[in-house]
């Protein structure tokens, strides 16, 4: 076990660790910016400096020096060293900026030479408020500017693709964005273009920045240089909420931040997970915001006459009841019931029971998978976030024929969230004569289709689980409200940061963009009372902890110990569909 | 991680540049004498620009296919070596040193000789196409100061205003000037050396 | 120290056609390989070569002045797999064109230098990296290198020894950075010339992450004279603590500028007075740069007895560099000298590290306001602390380079800089 002395305070480490990476691991604080965890590290932005020495040790007898006051002697590294790449040895001593003004110093003057050439356009950056550059030079830099010369111009708002632009004038060349093509998505889509402080990232010219995980640059540029070009000016970092989530868009299960304002996800950003997508999503599962916001299906509506263009808006109350006379007229042999990939196991689960109790039908499903969509990175074949929730659950799967056949030889039929209508499974005329009663969050072109359209909550808006291709479970947050909930009364949503006056900075202006939805186990439990069955399932939790009764599997497993864990690797005693 | 690459997608048409047989010959012989191709970037640029007389984008692009590499890569290192002409230039560049010791030596006043001659600023080229003139960094000629490069190949040394102009019109006419052989001096007398001369 | 005067060449002897390989070799050329091949009893194996050019301390000629078989013996025990010799030949520090001289008049004393070099180490391929304004020369060394093919001295089995080695020239293309020996090897790579964080030392990673030592043009021209007239005749030469030949390249303000072999340690009066014939025009001489323009400016006062080695320059505040010196007369405006060479460190700089992307172009514009007579004292010391903020936080020594330039040259010459600057706009006292 080697020994090393961080600002007088002594710890043990094994193997070949970076300073700075153990640094940062006892929760200490060194800045930087070229550095990440899982890049190589140029030590090009020269901020992470340490003073670092070795205690002297007698070549022959192996004891350590002494100096005349009975001290250790140490030999210091004549020039301060970054810690980024730095080998940790034995009998090391590091002083930080904490305990040595030399390096104080240091990270006061590299932060004076970034800023000389940096355009200190804060005010209108997006980046403002998350800023690397503004947080260190808050805390390390100097107090003023003695640049009195002309600062180097280079290109502004450069569009590098459709989703990143670039302020070149704002870039600090940590290279974090090359080094991304390079060695994370290997598009090599970008490089630095010209030389010394002319420098800055671009891609060859005539070429599109159109890597399909682009938007991670924007991610790891640790000032404002690259920018989302839809959410460039639409909101300040301080007044979302930033709330946990998965990626609803593939069966990867990536972990994502969802920030909200005025209940629209304004943008989603990877939400670091060594277990499934490190630092990173695809730019794909960023339009799920879309999802989110737009086309919503508000307040549940009924197609009065089967000859009706559209459906009409009606009433909850009257709704179950539609259901119930629908359910109560029909041979439950000619009823079919579909549960989803897409929706969560909570769902499927809730679901599935009213299905066999009421129904007396054993939900199916379809599951969503793209031969060769998969990129062996992020991107898997299957494009719904729960298959494996279905499988789990022992939702029947049902091949695109056999559900073309399902709903030919059925009468009513009632399903959860998937399009098979765009999807090509099913058309329109299939629909013909048909009672269709779909739960979904979306205007989809069943939903157009559809008798009766029931508006459920979308996975920015509920507690729930999802198990990915790799069999890991993990859950969402409620991230905006609906039109029945109060994020300052639901604790489970977050809030935005306190200003200096100690209150929230997330003063949303307005309560609208609520959707008329609700949770499906709600709707459920709604179902289950008019038929006089008592079962309650309030809250997500309420479908899991049943569910720990009854699927092996999932014995144990709790919201709590997804969060503890990143999620929970499941172990299924049944082999599940081979994952993609 | 790793993913499959994906390649970038060109918005501009295809390129008119192509090279030659000859061209392709010398470039495999090339590659055989580095362990990786990347490492030709630097020789296949400069058969480019000696035959299209620049490397501009396009040009960049058929390297970065021929070679294979990404046509970021070449562009990247196209644009940190000052010789690469990323547009094109005139027939003749005048690459006249001004850093220290030709700038001690009168450098400058040769620059500004040219831009009157040739009525062009520097970095500008002259509307015929001849002459694109530039200020260049040291050019390790600094006993022989004040000095230009022509085209990124022969130096011409000792410059007087008189010689930069006969200069010119040789180039004009089509020549371009012999590789000057400096004899080195002898230490121990004023005469110079019989050495040298390798003039081949 | 007089006898410099019937000192004999070594580096280019005076002998027309030398850059022919039979007149080369008619002059003992390719004996120290032919030797260190074949003669067993002389040289048992590669490391006693090694061992000798370090006995040798030839110091490197690139700059650094460090031990060159001391480097050689850093490489570590071969291992089967390919091991690289980087010959660095981008000579573009200012006030620097020795290099050249050596492809123009005596290729084959380099090729053979190196190509020793390659067996004392083990090395399989030798690249030498020529900077691309020197296309004349590669040329000159395009033929050299395939005549010495031709003639069995490179390639397989050479000299009819079991020692093989390929030896490829490789053009560079305009960048002072890539004679930076990590910036080297990224551009030998095909990149751009930004230079690695060391550790890993290029012995341990060199070319394509195999050991690699990259040593100097001339550096590695001094290796078959070593090996045939041994260390002790090597040492015998010039300065105690760096010995041998040295090439001095002179220009600037003199009658006879250009390069000149002579031992090491020549008093540097003897070198501008007698061999470059003395300052121009008859007037005095104002300064020296004495080593390319990175080494710190010296005045004329502190030259007197002062000598061209490393010691004797550390300790008169400067370096030994390139052994370039660049003399300056009375007449030399050192405040635009100085923005000129801040102008070249600025447009050299790689731009990877902060304190050398940022501070570089720094140094000059405040330089340029300077000489615009715009400065103020103010603006001076502004100057001092940028360069402590450069020196010594970078990954490789251009940032240095670029800042003791400045430090020194305001530090010596402080009252020129007043006079240029503007009077203070806040009355003092």
């Amino acid at each position: 076990m080697a020994e090393i002395v961080i600002d007088g305070k002594s710890y043990s480490f094994e193997g070949k660790p970076k300073l700075l990476d153990f640094i940062l691991s006892k929760d200490k604080e060194v800045p930087f910016f070229c550095y990440h965890p899982s890049m190589s590290a140029p030590a090009n932005c020269r901020m992470c400096m340490v003073k670092v020495g070795q205690y002297v040790k007698n070549r022959d007898t192996g004891e350590y020096e002494l100096d005349e006051h009975g001290e250790r002697q140490i030999r210091w590294f004549p020039k301060l060293q970054t810690s980024c790449n730095m080998d940790m040895m034995d009998d090391m001593i590091v002083h930080t900026h904490e305990t040595d003004n030399l390096v104080k110093r240091a990270h006061k003057d590299t932060l004076e030479m970034i800023l000389i050439n940096h355009p200190l356009d804060c005010p209108i950056c997006d980046q403002a408020g998350e800023c690397p550059l503004q947080i260190q030079t808050y805390k390390y830099g100097p107090e003023g500017s003695r640049f009195e010369v002309k600062k180097q111009h280079k290109p502004k708002h450069v569009q590098l693709g459709p989703r990143v632009t670039l302020d070149a004038e704002r870039c600090i060349n940590c290279t974090r964005c090359t080094r991304f093509t390079d060695e994370i998505s290997q598009s090599h889509q970008l490089t630095i273009t010209r030389r010394g402080d002319k420098n800055h990232p671009t891609t060859a010219p005539g070429t599109v920045f159109d890597d399909p995980y682009s938007m991670n640059t924007i991610d790891l540029c640790p000032v404002g240089a690259l920018t989302s070009t839809d959410f460039r000016f639409k909101a300040r970092v301080w007044e979302m909420n930033q709330t946990p989530g998965l990626d609803i868009t593939n069966g990867k299960g990536v972990n994502v931040d969802l920030w909200t304002r005025d209940n629209l996800v304004l943008r989603i950003t990877p939400r670091h997970n060594p277990h499934v997508n490190d630092y990173w999503m695809t730019d794909k599962g960023r339009d799920a915001i879309q999802l989110y916001n737009e086309n919503r299906l508000s307040t549940p509506s009924l197609r009065l006459h089967p000859k009706d263009k559209d459906l009409v808006m009606t009433s909850w109350d009257n709704t179950l009841q539609t259901i119930q006379e629908i359910v109560e007229s029909t041979d439950s042999k000619q009823i079919l019931s579909l549960g989803s990939p897409y929706a969560s196991v909570e769902e499927n689960a809730a679901w599935a029971h009213f299905s066999q109790t009421i129904l007396k039908q054993k939900p199916s499903y379809t599951a969503h998978v793209e031969k060769g969509a998969g990129d062996g990175f992020l991107l898997v074949d299957d494009q719904a976030p729960n298959t494996a929730g279905c499988d789990l659950l022992g939702l029947k799967k049902r091949t695109k024929a056999a559900l073309k056949k399902a709903v030919s030889e059925s009468q009513v039929i009632f399903s959860l969230h998937d399009d098979y209508i765009e999807r090509g499974w099913i058309t329109k005329e299939d629909l013909k004569g048909k009672t269709w009663i779909y739960f979904g969050t979306n205007l989809t072109q069943i939903a157009n289709a559809a008798t009766l359209t029931v508006p459920i909550t979308c996975a920015a808006e509920h507690t729930a689980s999802y198990i990915n291709v790799d069999q890991r479970i993990q859950r969402t947050y409620p991230a905006k409200e609906t039109k029945y909930t109060n994020r300052r009364l639901d604790l489970e949503m977050s809030e935005g940061r306190l200003d200096r006056f100690g209150t929230k900075f997330d003063h949303w202006v307005n309560e609208d963009n609520k959707i008329d939805c609700k949770p499906l186990w709600e709707i459920v439990s709604d179902l289950f009372s008019l038929w006089g069955q008592t079962i309650t399932y309030r809250h997500g939790r309420d479908v899991l902890e049943s569910l720990n009764q009854t699927i092996t599997a999932l014995d144990g497993i709790t919201y709590q110990a997804m969060d503890d864990h990143r999620g929970v690797l499941l172990s299924t005693s049944e082999p599940q569909e081979a994952s993609t | 991680m790793a993913k499959k690459g994906s390649k970038n997608t060109a918005t501009n048409p295809p390129t008119s540049y192509s090279f030659t047989k000859e061209q392709l010959k010398e470039i495999e012989a090339l590659k055989a004498k580095y362990p990786e191709v990347q490492a030709v970037t630097l020789p296949v640029l400069w058969i480019a620009q000696d035959s299209f007389g620049h490397v501009n984008p396009d040009v960049q692009a058929l390297v970065a296919k021929t070679l294979d590499l990404p046509e970021s890569h070449v562009h990247g290192v196209a644009e940190f070596y000052t010789q690469y002409f990323k547009e094109p230039k005139g027939k003749h560049v005048l690459d006249v040193c001004t850093c220290l010791s030709c700038g001690l030596s009168g450098g400058v006043d040769i620059v500004r000789h040219l831009e009157k001659k040739l009525g062009i600023n520097v970095g500008e080229t002259t509307a015929d196409g001849q002459f694109t003139l530039q200020e260049a960094e040291c050019l390790g000629a600094c006993g022989y100061a004040p000095m230009m490069q022509i085209t990124n190949d022969v130096y011409v040394n000792h410059l007087t205003p008189e010689k930069v102009d006969k200069v010119l019109d040789q180039l004009i006419s089509g020549s371009t000037p012999d590789f000057e052989s400096i004899a080195m001096p002898l230490v121990d007398s004023t005469h110079t050396t019989k050495r040298g001369g390798s003039n081949e | 120290m007089s006898d410099w005067k019937s000192y004999e060449p070594t580096l280019i002897p005076n002998i027309e056609g030398m850059h022919q390989l039979d007149t080369y070799r008619k002059h003992g050329g390719y004996e120290a390989l032919h030797s260190v091949l074949h003669d067993s009893k002389k040289w048992p194996d590669p490391s006693s070569v090694v061992q000798e050019v370090k006995d040798a301390n030839i110091r490197g000629r690139g700059g650094a002045g460090f031990n060159a078989g001391l480097k050689w013996s850093f490489m570590p025990p071969a291992d089967g797999g390919p091991r690289y010799l980087a010959c660095n030949g981008d000579e573009s520090e200012p006030g620097t064109f020795k290099d050249r001289k050596i492809f123009e008049y005596n290729p084959f004393l380099f090729i053979e230098g190196a190509t020793i070099a390659a067996y004392a180490m083990s090395i399989t391929t030798i690249y030498v990296y020529i900077r691309g304004e020197y296309r004349s020369w590669i040329k000159k060394m395009e033929k050299a290198v395939s005549d010495a093919y031709d003639a069995g001295l490179l390639g397989k089995n050479i000299m009819g020894s079991t020692f093989s080695v390929d030896l490829v020239l490789h053009s560079g293309a305009g960048a002072y950075i890539c004679g930076e020996e990590t910036s080297l090897l990224e551009s030998l790579e095909g990149k751009r010339g930004y230079p690695r964080v060391k550790p890993p030392f290029p012995a341990q990673r060199g070319l394509w992450g195999r050991p690699t030592t990259i040593n100097n043009i001339e550096t590695l021209s001094n290796v078959p004279g070593v090996i045939r007239n041994g260390a002790t005749w090597f040492k015998s030469i010039g300065a105690e603590t760096h010995p041998g030949p040295i090439l001095y390249g002179i220009s600037g303000h003199v009658n006879r500028p250009g390069v000149y072999e002579l031992p090491s340690g020549m008093p540097v009066m003897t070198l501008i007075e007698e061999v470059a014939q003395g300052v121009k025009d008859g007037k005095k001489l104002k300064a020296i740069i004495p080593g390319g323009s990175s080494t710190p400016i010296l005045p004329a006062k502190d030259l007197e007895n002062l000598t061209m080695d490393a010691d004797a320059l550390r300790g008169a505040g400067s370096m030994m560099g390139t052994a370039g010196m660049v003399v300056m007369d009375e007449d030399t405006d050192i405040v635009e000298t100085l923005w000129r060479i801040s102008k070249f460190y600025h447009h050299e700089s790689c731009g990877q590290c902060t304190p050398c992307r940022e501070g570089t172009g720094w140094l000059e514009k405040i330089l340029e306001k300077v000489v615009k007579g715009e400065g103020t004292s103010r603006d001076l010391d502004l100057l001092l602390d940028i360069t402590s903020q450069m020196e010594g936080r970078t990954i490789c020594a251009l940032a240095d380079a670029a800042a003791w330039p400045v430090r020194y040259t305001i530090s010596r010459f402080r009252e020129e800089f007043e006079a240029r600057c503007k009077p203070s706009l806040v009355p003092v006292g």
